[in-house]
């Protein structure tokens, strides 16, 4: 089962690397925080407990709920335009997303003959962080950025899912609000920056130099 | 022996037969969904029907190519039904490696089609065939790449044999068949020049793909085409459907209703598709083909490292 | 659980306090009452007086007990400042950041605290992120167009960099598959106890990912980019908050990460790691020294080169990493004093500009003469604590294994040395053409005080060397498994 989500994650990727536009990034992230809490969930359907379920809980209502309604509004308030402008052909981005994904899935199986993990959540993770850090790297907008680094979160999550660290309670739910709070105060510079640059790409932020 | 290809013949009988029906009710359902009564669901056969009745003529300039065409367009894909299984009945041609020749059987579809278009002469006809050549190329690594990976898997190399014989318990088959299906469904839509890619119902030069390069024909001819495109299309919601007989545990019945449910739920699938999406860009259609690539190496990424 | 209320929940609730009381001046008074209890109970530990009970997920060890002192002593002496500061007039647009300056402070302070005092991993990155947040507002505390992308940038790569150190973790928790440890909770004593045991490939994995994503927040090079500028756009205050303790913070996570690994095999591969990256910011600050025209950035530059050359002692280890222990505590002392007379100096010439600042001794002679003697004492000239760290890392790379880094070290900080001082001198002594000369007595304000303290201070710890002090940092440096 675990598998069957993670690759539904990677087809998310794949669709995240061709569609130009900023609403699918938003969905995707939506598909995304589903499969992780769904996936969370999966060990409550033979045991079940109050307790544990919070976690998934949470999960679901910051990454389903509140992150993408927040973008969404963000987008929305800003009129930011609907294509994501990017640096890199998308024909030549799927590609290198493919590639990456060859290797990182080539790489992870050499690496389980010497460690026991799951391959798949495990490579799958781990192309989400890469592919995240394309995206920041190779879009213009700056609210794409913000959906790269979510999709870099999520893959943290799933990696970490994958090597079986189970963190306490506590400190996840830690993360969940420090990476709301995070792409919450993003939002609000965006809004910032907005009003004052005229503009929220990236070719605006050229100030500092040296 | 003789029971095995009389099922066999029955086989190709039943895809011969029922693929009107099957775009028939893809376009019934495309047209309720829409809010419309549509067309009969048999309206494919009395389009059929007519066709048949009337003369053939032949653009002046054109060769014995034109001529031959047709047929053989026809005649290939029935040899490409006779290798699919329909429930768990045994098909006509069955050798290991047929799935190569599957392939390449339905590559030389397309190529007779293109050349056809192009020896007509007429520059339309040769932009449709330009185009249908670009996405054919983009299009077959994903075929190879589904089918492969599913031959990998069950380690047989014929469509038969592989899901007559894959043994589920030892991967994670729903892996597969969740990519697979998609990246084939996504092929279908490509190569029966579907809706996300190609419009069937559109007559604007610009845009049209298939459907230019049959522009020219006329009577038998296009019968032929007509027939072969029905044809073509159900030869690949079979091999969509094909993905869920392994779990049906090898009972004739169960395999007969899977495959009809399956072709059911596909006519809707493809209704739903048609009705909720636009028409890509011209310039968009190698990136949606390149997605389904993608999807294809991601399955074989997953068979090479979870054996 | 007293210890605890004090360190990190009294912060927080006066974070609370200050951001639903509009006047500044409560704000400020919970800000230093909360300020002085951090430091005296902080002071307490580091003595060893007081033996810190603390709840899970956190405890009081070696490190923390240095490094928290040296937090709440930077903390205290900003925030004693921090309301004069803040009643310089400033544009009216910057005025509702007035609002939140304490409550962020506050907010800076529990976190950091908490990072510091963390013996769980996870715990570690909660509380680092958490500083991040809280910084990440003050350094727009001015509202101007570079201040916005200061902030962007500065939250976007930290974010980032954070997000590859919890990569890092988890790695971590791979590197203890098949031993002892394997579900076991991330807590740094039972990786420390176990290190030998830990899986030598995930391991290094581990510490290229935490080394590599802390960096963005300590500023070493090639990640220092986002902590440049938002070192130099921060308001004084919040910029010698950065400079001093949290650069620090995050340094804490690479020494935590860097304890675990040095008992095993990959300890030699992690040091040449360091050891490369310390190079570089040191390479960094030489270049960049030469054409920087923006004094903050300058100081920035400073706190990049003096990191980097912590970080050497603890990559280069012995002498040196007790060198660098010292170099923490000074180099902290000394970039308050720094930022708090550049941010006198931004006040009067309102620019950064260096070109613009001239002739600052005659303008303003208590902030120049200050800020020259500051210049002298991070540069290390004696008596000033800095000079007998850097002799301490410098001694310790010579009778290393690689004393040929001496050589690269000292030519580097010979020409950053020069450098600064050719800014410095250009901004006190040289006179400006436009402008007439005016000589107006400056006023004597809190923060030249604070600064004497400060500058008296350092003299003090270095010429007296302390009896604690040496105690403290070589129960690190035993801790750590040094040999000296």
């Amino acid at each position: 089962m675990e598998n069957v989500l993670s690759i539904l994650f990677c087809l998310s990727l794949f669709y995240v690397s061709v569609t130009s536009r900023v609403k699918a990034y938003v969905t995707v992230l939506r598909v995304q925080g589903i499969i992780l809490s769904v996936l969370l969930m999966i060990p409550f359907i033979y045991k079940f407990s109050i307790f544990g379920i919070i976690l998934p809980a949470t999960l679901l209502l910051v990454k389903v709920y509140l992150i993408p309604r927040y973008i969404n509004k963000v987008i929305l308030d800003l009129d930011i335009k609907r294509r994501i402008e990017p640096t890199i052909q998308q024909m030549v981005f799927l590609p290198i997303v493919i590639a990456t994904m060859v290797i990182i899935f080539l790489a992870s199986s050499i690496l389980s003959k010497s460690t026991e993990l799951d391959v798949i959540p495990f490579a799958s993770g781990f192309s989400a962080i890469v592919i995240g850090i394309y995206i920041i790297m190779s879009r213009k907008k700056l609210i794409v950025h913000v959906c790269g680094f979510l999709i870099m979160e999520n893959g943290i999550f799933l990696f970490g899912t994958a090597v079986a660290s189970e963190l306490p309670m506590m400190i996840e739910l830690g993360t969940l609000l420090d990476i709301f709070v995070v792409v919450f105060l993003m939002g609000i510079a965006l809004n910032k920056i907005s009003s004052t640059f005229e503009g929220f790409e990236v070719t605006h932020l050229g100030r500092l130099k040296d | 022996m003789d029971l095995e290809i009389l099922q066999g013949i029955i086989s190709i009988i039943i895809i011969l037969g029922v693929a009107p029906l099957f775009a028939g009710m893809v376009n019934k359902q495309k047209a309720v969904l829409t809010g419309r009564v549509g067309a009969p669901i048999l309206q494919p056969y009395y389009e059929l029907q007519r066709l048949i009745k009337k003369e053939t003529i032949n653009a002046s300039g054109s060769s014995f190519i034109s001529r031959i065409s047709p047929l053989i367009n026809l005649v290939t894909l029935i040899i490409a039904a006779a290798m699919l299984p329909v429930g768990f009945w045994k098909p006509l041609i069955s050798f290991d490696g047929d799935i190569i020749l599957f392939a390449y059987i339905l590559g030389l579809v397309r190529f007779f089609q293109i050349l056809a278009a192009m020896d007509i002469g007429s520059s339309f006809e040769g932009m449709g065939a330009a185009r249908e050549a670009t996405f054919a190329l983009f299009a077959e690594p994903i075929f190879f790449f589904t089918i492969g990976s599913i031959s990998f898997i069950s380690g047989f190399t014929s469509l038969y044999d592989i899901y007559h014989s894959i043994q589920l318990t030892n991967i994670s088959y729903e892996v597969f068949i969740i990519i697979c299906s998609i990246s084939v469904f996504m092929l279908a839509v490509t190569e029966c020049s579907r809706m996300p890619v190609d419009d069937p119902n559109t007559h604007l030069e610009l845009t049209m793909i298939h459907e230019v390069m049959i522009l020219d024909n006329s009577g038998i001819d296009l019968f032929l085409y007509q027939y072969s495109s029905y044809v073509k299309l159900f030869i690949y919601a079979i091999l969509e459907v094909s993905f869920f007989y392994p779990f049906s545990k090898q009972s004739y019945l169960i395999g007969i209703i899977i495959f009809i449910t399956g072709a059911i739920a596909l006519t809707f699938l493809l209704g739903v598709v048609e009705t909720i999406t636009s028409r890509y860009r011209m310039k968009n259609i190698p990136q949606y083909l390149l997605f389904a690539t993608a999807i294809g190496i991601l399955n074989l990424l997953i068979y090479t490292f979870t054996k | 659980m007293f210890e605890f209320s004090i360190f990190i929940l009294l912060p927080l609730v006066t974070a609370g306090f200050c951001y639903f009381i509009k006047d500044l001046r409560p704000q400020y008074g919970a800000s230093i009452i909360v300020a002085l209890l951090h430091l005296g109970l902080s002071l307490l530990v580091f003595l060893g007086i007081h033996h810190a009970q603390l709840p899970t997920f956190f405890s009081v060890d070696s490190s923390s007990k240095l490094f928290l002192p040296i937090l709440s002593n930077v903390y205290f002496w900003v925030v004693l400042v921090s309301y004069s500061y803040l009643r310089r007039p400033i544009t009216p647009k910057a005025e509702e950041g007035k609002k939140y300056y304490f409550a962020l402070v506050n907010f800076y302070l529990a976190a950091n605290s908490a990072a510091m005092l963390s013996s769980h991993f996870g715990m570690y990155w909660v509380a680092s992120e958490a500083t991040t947040l809280s910084v990440a507002p003050l350094i727009y505390f001015y509202r101007s167009e570079e201040s916005l992308e200061a902030m962007w940038k500065y939250l976007f790569l930290v974010s980032v960099g954070i997000a590859f150190a919890f990569i890092g973790i988890l790695l971590l928790t791979l590197s203890a598959k098949g031993t002892v440890l394997e579900g076991q909770q991330l807590f740094f004593r039972d990786f420390i106890r176990n290190a030998t045991k830990l899986n030598p490939i995930w391991l290094k994995a581990s510490f290229i990912f935490i080394f590599v994503g802390l960096s963005t927040k300590i500023g070493i090079a090639p990640m220092h980019s986002g902590d440049i500028d938002a070192t130099s756009n921060a308001p004084s205050p919040i910029a010698a908050l950065m400079s001093g303790s949290l650069r620090l913070t995050a340094f804490l996570g690479v020494m935590r990460i860097f304890q675990i690994i040095h008992p095993t095999s990959s300890y030699e591969f992690a040091r040449t790691l360091i050891i490369i990256g310390a190079i570089l910011s040191l390479f960094v600050a030489f270049v960049f020294m030469f054409k920087v025209n923006n004094y903050k950035r300058m100081l920035a530059y400073s706190s990049v080169e003096h990191l980097g050359l912590i970080s050497l002692g603890l990559g280069v280890g012995g002498l040196a990493f007790v060198g660098a222990m010292y170099h923490a505590v000074y180099n902290s002392i000394a970039k308050v004093v720094l930022f708090m007379m550049a941010g006198n100096i931004h006040g009067h010439y309102k620019s950064r500009e260096v070109e613009k600042v001239r002739s600052a001794l005659n303008i303003l002679p208590k902030t120049g003469w200050l800020f020259l003697i500051a210049y002298l004492a991070i540069s290390g000239i004696p008596p000033f604590g800095i000079f007998f760290s850097e002799i301490k890392i410098f001694e310790g790379i010579l009778f290393s294994d690689r004393p040929y880094l001496l050589g690269l070290v000292m030519f580097f900080m010979l020409f950053i040395f020069i450098n600064m001082g050719k800014i410095i001198f250009t901004m006190l002594y040289q006179k400006s053409e436009l402008e007439p000369q005016t000589i107006n007595e400056e006023k004597f304000e809190l923060n030249h005080l604070v600064v004497i303290i400060l500058l008296v201070m350092v003299t003090i710890i270095a010429v007296s060397s302390p009896e604690i002090l040496y105690r403290n940092i070589m129960n690190i440096a035993k801790d750590y498994g040094m040999s000296l």
